[in-house]
């Protein structure tokens, strides 16, 4: 258990980060880093070496699961911790983040996820590959278009 | 080879493979502008702000203001706390609300489980004949509850996660094995008066 634990640290904000940004949804996001630890603790905690490529694995059907469903409307979250901040850089990155967020969301899947798995920064092309089933060549040339796309993208002002 | 500035951006350079990326870079300004924008774009992509980030709480973070919050509702009898993420809170209200007839006999009762990474906790015990209970999450907080009237003796019961993982509650000390080679947790509610 103790192995899971610091796995569970290390790998919650590059997770939740990927699905966040899989997913568009804040909460959907927060609800599914759960759901995969659990799915991944459940099934998997025999295995002895902790896998991360597993566990995006297990996250990345957890989310396709959910595109499946009716969607949920949550309540956004609250602006507590921004209060203590500088309020106008807080607004300011927050539209900037909304911005690539709601750019992200208009790609298609395979890059979006692309951009998703890398942006926890934490997974290696090789994993990468691994986990979407692709050669890690290929994984290199795809990464490199859907950031090109995105820029084309936000530089037309999210059209 | 575009895709040396991505690779670049993800630390998946070797040795040949960096020079290549230094004299291309020195060679072409499009190139330069190019990785640079998508550097840029890069850092906004992963900066998160601080209200999005993952809300599923630390012990540490969490506690205090949990503790607030049942000082102000109950007079806890059990409360003790894990050093793990599946820690788990088990409290119990020993004042009768007494309203009616009905109520005299029972003692309102709460049950918390600290449980972020499930998506499912149900309660079972033998004061609903072992069916299961669904308990509603807290918010986003990773924490799970059920409010119950429990009649006055010797009560046992366990958490259902995901519909087939039991467990006594781990923080409880009372325990008694069941035939079935698991544990249930023991709680003794006093009569009333």
């Amino acid at each position: 258990m103790e192995k899971y634990d610091v796995f569970y640290k290390s790998s919650k904000d590059g997770l939740f980060a990927y699905l966040l940004r899989m997913t568009g949804d804040y909460h959907l996001a927060c609800d599914l880093v759960q759901e995969s630890f659990a799915r991944y603790l459940h099934r998997y905690s025999n295995i002895g070496q902790a896998s991360r490529s597993l566990l995006y694995t297990i996250a990345r059907n957890a989310a396709m699961d959910a595109f499946r469903k009716p969607k949920t409307e949550y309540f956004e979250p609250e602006d507590h911790a921004d209060q203590k901040n500088n309020p106008e850089q807080t607004v300011e990155d927050r539209q900037t983040y909304e911005r690539v967020l709601a750019a992200i969301q208009q790609m298609g899947i395979f890059d979006r996820e692309l951009l998703a798995l890398l942006s926890g920064a934490d997974l290696s092309y090789t994993e990468i590959g691994g986990i979407m089933n692709i050669s890690e060549a290929n994984v290199k040339v795809k990464v490199h278009r859907a950031r090109i796309r995105l820029k084309e993208i936000l530089s037309d002002g999210g059209k | 080879m575009d895709y040396l500035s991505s690779m670049y951006i993800d630390n998946e350079l070797n040795l040949g493979e960096k020079v290549q990326f230094i004299e291309k870079i020195r060679s072409e300004e499009e190139f330069f502008q190019e990785t640079v924008g998508l550097l840029k774009q890069e850092k906004v992509l992963r900066t998160q702000p601080e209200r999005l980030k993952l809300l599923i709480p630390a012990e540490s973070r969490i506690r205090p203001s949990l503790k607030r919050w049942i000082g102000n509702l109950f007079r806890p009898m059990i409360y003790v706390g894990s050093g793990f993420a599946l820690a788990a809170l088990f409290l119990f209200n020993l004042t009768p609300e007494l309203t009616d007839a009905t109520d005299q006999l029972t003692t309102a009762g709460r049950f918390v489980i600290f449980e972020p990474a499930v998506s499912r906790v149900e309660l079972t015990g033998t004061f609903n004949g072992w069916q299961r209970m669904e308990m509603k999450q807290i918010g986003t907080t990773g924490y799970w509850e059920l409010n119950l009237r429990l009649p006055a003796g010797e009560h046992r019961f366990a958490y259902i996660l995901d519909g087939s993982r039991r467990m006594a509650d781990p923080t409880h000390p009372a325990r008694e094995k069941d035939d079935f080679g698991g544990e249930n947790s023991v709680v003794t509610i006093p009569l009333s008066t």
